[in-house]
């Protein structure tokens, strides 16, 4: 990483020092594990308890009515074998995929331009960024409503929608999810790209443009380099998002037309509260962590955000 | 830096106030476990809740013990249940389909055998239909109390939709083959169907299925026998249903349409479809969406006849009868038989027929006139006395456990997205007790 | 230094402007028609005579109460995550020890459990603690699950704390705790904003725990009574439209007095 560091928030000192031999006086002071010590039991016994009570039911079977019953790798082999938790699988890949293809290049324009100085923008980035107050379920709601087939736009627009049967078929009804993403979480990216673009140094444009580079290629030389760090971190949003998408699915198709939509967040929930089969939708629930731990970790790798934790902890 | 001292300070006291604030205001609404004098009833949510309410109204009128009404909205009102029926926060009484849907909480020794309240009151069992009281009976014992009413499915129409394009309520399949044609032609769909609930669906398959083979084939797969999918008779039940859906009869949008949230039900209102299947529910339905349409141009006849069918042309589909069972664990038994004993009072029977519902007391014969539709209502029972066979809607007949991927191979078949074979070997695979 | 204007991202924003325009109208034209309005004329035609009844009808559905309970919920969970965050963060970016690190690794492994992961076994500790359709049940696991990005944000933001001022404190024989409060608190409070909103949003917006851990009226919050509100009466678009109408209206408030505050802490969650 040659290029300078940018930071969301400009306000802060860039701090960069070595590791300074240890004196007594920094030793002064330091609070021990008490301080962390609530926090750390809360977060054990609303996250980590649970967590390690999914792997153990995992390998129950538990209708929620009798007693729980060990079955080894039984609930594990089931649901590999099931076309439809495999199909589930690439269902939220393509969803993620599909997000992150239509977001990124979206909020990147809209922040970077946001960034800028026209006169209109802070009324236009105003309404750009409503969808950020509503909730995931308000915002499946609305667009349920309005794109219903017989009482939405798509009757009055026939011109577009044909016969507006969107959440009747596989492709358009993925459509609908990822365009309803999109709509929901870009003005959040946006902001994202916003702050990096304006913590970049105008020299750089400067320097370019006595190179004698145009717009684009000032987009493409200077821009989207600075935007490094902000790309990484919006992307594992989105990817993380992308997997646990779930009132989005519940409230737009209800994983339907059949399975065609059931992404393995809803899935796992069809299978605990809908089927009773809460060690089935335990181990979908296992197979969701293990991937977004997964995807997280390759990254965090990626995006350095481990070497920049090292720079700056060294105290 | 001094001067900033007081912001900790501030956050740390509001905090403070805001958990003080929370934990004693969230202290005391302590959630659908009973109080102290208290018992709770769970029904499943729908327009007919307003009878329930004030029935609970007058028996608190009176009683010491107190009882308590929750809903949960129908679209979830099993799954809820079944998510809490072992937790603390089980209900007291609750309502039910009978049959399967009781079975896997009898086998978990959850409810109360009602053997004793009915020793002491027999009105608690006299006073019921033998046939439908019998339904919620169990290994020998009897689990429930029915209430509600008997629920049949029938063919509803919009009247003056069906008058503009020409067609009669159709009384055989190749009239209402007939009336989808001429439907079709003046532009609206023929059958609204909620597709996106799946169980209407669902009711095409049983309907048909009865009319062809008669209610054998479904006994026998639920019981065990599952080679009965691929009979003849199977095959020529959803070839006809392709047949139907593929003539567009039901449009295409119908998986996106919800029975539950009233779309289906809006769309034959507003005039743009012209049928549709439903239980007999469908009038209070109407009754509260659109008074006037209910009132005048709502109608009703019996599914079709199958010529060359195995089944009674009189057998009838649909929910014999809603109960109310009683947990074991709940501490007011006593109040809860006064309580029970409610659903066959004279005020309760009314209360029903009011608002299109159909009580299966003996005193029912007795009020048909007082019906919110006394024409309504008689046609209804009419049906019920004369059906030799009432079959009890698939997903109810089944375990839970098998419920959503009966509801799923319904849905697939119908969209196409299983062909007959598909559907046949995903029936086969459902669990069946 | 920009001379002329972007005309591609000026046209892209327009387009967007229109996709977010579009649902707008429709929505706030839709809560002033009736209902029959809306299915003759369509959700694009503009309302022929203007009603508030879907507003009220709201509120008659209990939206009232809704309302006080997601704010109980909310304040709640902002309470408990300035209450734990704070001393957790400090710890994480002062203490050396070696749990503390495990600590930190800890609660960035808890950035990769989503919360539907746990939700089976969640239900279950919360029935059987009898928290169940109580919204303390719904408090407790919500504010867990803020607890990791809120601790990555401030810890981010303690760690810009310059080391001088701490050993100038230690040279005076300052405390952990008097410098906490004497010189990490004040010193991060762009960072405790960025939490406060960040866990808000979330209790506020929050749907999955009150979906399984709640059932009746008395508990329910917004987002579910919207979506019982979909599941039962759908079709009633202007309600509908109507009840999300209200819901956004104390985001709203927040975001027209506290815009700066809001999206510097959305752009914190992002940024850090």
């Amino acid at each position: 990483m040659t290029i300078q560091k940018t930071r969301v928030r400009p306000a802060a000192p860039p701090v960069k020092r070595r590791r300074t031999p240890t004196t007594n006086v920094a030793d002064v002071g330091r609070p021990g594990f008490i301080w962390a010590a609530p926090a750390t039991l809360f977060f054990g016994a609303f996250a980590i308890v649970p967590l390690i009570m999914v792997v153990v039911l995992s390998f129950m079977s538990w209708d929620g009515i009798g007693d729980p019953e060990f079955t080894g790798f039984d609930n594990w082999r089931r649901v590999f074998d099931d076309p439809v938790m495999i199909k589930s699988i690439w269902l939220s890949l393509l969803l993620t995929a599909l997000g992150v293809l239509l977001q990124t290049p979206l909020s990147i324009m809209l922040g970077v331009w946001a960034a800028g100085n026209q006169k209109n923008r802070a009324v236009l980035s105003a309404v750009y960024f409503v969808p950020l107050l509503l909730s995931a379920t308000a915002v499946s709601v609305v667009w349920r409503a309005l794109l219903d087939p017989n009482f939405g736009v798509p009757a009055e627009a026939t011109w577009l929608f044909g016969d507006g049967n969107l959440f009747g078929e596989q492709a358009t009804a993925i459509g609908v999810l990822a365009f309803v993403s999109t709509w929901q979480f870009t003005p959040f990216h946006t902001l994202i790209y916003q702050g990096a673009a304006r913590a970049i140094p105008q020299v750089l444009y400067q320097a370019a443009e006595i190179d004698g580079a145009g717009r684009y290629r000032q987009f493409f030389h200077v821009t989207l380099p600075q935007l490094r760090n902000a790309i990484m971190t919006s992307m594992i949003l989105m990817v993380v998002g992308g997997l646990t998408t779930f009132e989005t699915v519940l409230i737009l198709t209800q994983g339907g037309p059949g399975t065609d939509t059931t992404i393995s967040a809803y899935y796992m929930y069809e299978e605990a509260f809908k089927s009773f089969d809460y060690g089935a939708g335990a181990t979908v629930a296992l197979v969701l962590v293990l991937a977004a731990t997964a995807i997280s970790l390759i990254m965090v790798r990626l995006s350095g955000y481990d070497k920049m934790r090292s720079t700056t902890e060294g105290l | 830096m001094k001067t900033r001292r007081g912001t900790p300070r501030i956050v740390a006291g509001g905090v403070a106030l805001g958990l003080t604030l929370a934990l004693t205001a969230c202290g005391d609404d302590g959630g659908s476990g009973s109080g102290e004098n208290e018992f709770t009833v769970l029904v499943y949510g729908d327009a007919t809740n307003k009878v329930e309410k004030k029935l609970v109204e007058e028996f608190n009128k009176t009683s010491e013990v107190k009882a308590r009404l929750d809903t949960i909205p129908g679209a979830e009102y099993q799954q809820k249940l079944q998510t809490i029926i072992s937790t603390p926060q089980a209900p007291d009484v609750f309502f039910h389909w009978g049959g399967g849907s009781i079975k896997p909480f009898v086998d978990a020794d959850l409810l109360l055998p009602l053997d004793d309240f009915i020793k002491k009151e027999p009105g608690l069992k006299d006073n019921f239909l033998p046939s439908v009281f019998d339904a919620s009976v169990v290994d020998g014992k009897a689990y429930g109390v029915p209430m509600r009413g008997t629920q049949p499915v029938m063919l509803f129409h919009n009247e003056k939709v069906l008058d503009e394009a020409g067609v009669q309520p159709p009384e055989t399949w190749d009239d209402l083959l007939d009336a989808v044609e001429k439907l079709k032609d003046s532009g609206v769909t023929p059958i609204a169907l909620g597709g996106g609930d799946q169980w209407p669906t669902q009711m095409w398959f049983q309907y048909l299925y009865d009319r062809i083979a008669g209610p054998e084939l479904f006994q026998k797969a639920l019981s065990g026998d599952t080679e009965a999918w691929e009979s003849e008779d199977s095959r020529k039940a959803l070839g006809m249903i392709r047949e139907l859906v593929d003539t567009g009869a039901f449009g295409k949008t119908y998986d996106s349409v919800k029975f539950t949230n009233n779309g289906s039900p809006q769309l034959v209102a507003s005039g743009k479809a012209g049928f549709e299947l439903m239980g007999s529910w469908y009038y209070s339905t109407q009754q509260s969406l659109d008074e006037k349409f209910a009132a005048e141009d709502l109608g009703y006849s019996a599914f079709p006849t199958v010529e060359g069918g195995k089944g009674d042309p009189e057998n009838l589909v649909g929910n014999t009868n809603n109960y109310y069972s009683v947990m074991k664990k709940a501490e007011h038994p006593e109040a809860i038989a006064e309580f029970l004993k409610l659903m066959y009072s004279d005020t309760f029977v009314k209360d029903q027929l009011g608002i299109g519902n159909l009580p299966t007391t003996t005193n029912t014969p007795d009020f048909l006139d007082e019906a919110a539709s006394p024409e309504y209502s008689k046609f209804q029972y009419g049906l019920v006395e004369k059906a030799p066979h009432f079959q009890l809607s698939w997903d109810q007949a089944y375990p839970q456990s098998a419920a959503t991927d009966l509801h799923k191979a319904i849905q697939q078949f119908f969209n196409g997205g299983l062909d007959e074979d598909g559907f046949i070997s995903a029936m086969q695979a459902l669990p069946t007790s | 230094m920009r001379r002329r204007p972007n005309y591609l991202a000026g046209a892209g924003s327009l387009i967007w402007l229109f996709l977010i325009g579009l649902p707008l109208y429709v929505m706030v034209t839709a809560t002033l028609k009736t209902q029959s309005d809306f299915v003759q004329g369509g959700p694009l035609g503009l309302p022929t005579d203007i009603t508030f009844d879907n507003f009220t009808g709201a509120f008659d559905t209990g939206f009232g109460r809704y309302f006080l309970n997601t704010l109980l919920v909310t304040v709640c969970v902002v309470g408990i995550v300035l209450l734990l965050v704070p001393p957790l963060s400090y710890s994480i970016v002062r203490s050396r020890g070696r749990v503390t690190t495990g600590v930190f690794r800890l609660f960035l492994l808890g950035l990769a459990i989503p919360l539907q992961a746990v939700i089976i076994p969640m239900f279950y500790l919360i029935s059987e603690a009898g928290l169940y359709d109580n919204l303390i049940g719904v408090i407790l696991p919500t504010a867990a699950f803020a607890l990791p990005v809120s601790t990555l944000i401030l810890s981010g933001t303690m760690r810009d704390i310059s080391r001088e001022l701490f050993e100038a404190m230690a040279m005076d024989g300052a405390t952990p705790r008097r410098m906490f409060f004497q010189l990490v608190l004040p010193l991060s409070r762009g960072g405790l904003a960025t939490i406060v909103v960040f866990s808000a949003l979330q209790a506020w917006n929050g749907f999955l725990f009150p979906l399984v851990l709640t059932q009746s009226e008395e508990s329910k919050v917004i987002t579910l009574g919207l979506y019982n509100f979909q599941t039962e009466r759908g079709i009633d678009a202007p309600g509908l439209l109507a009840a999300v109408l209200l819901s956004m209206i104390p985001v709203l408030l927040v975001y027209l007095f506290a815009r700066r505050a809001l999206v510097r802490g959305l752009m914190g969650v992002g940024g850090k």
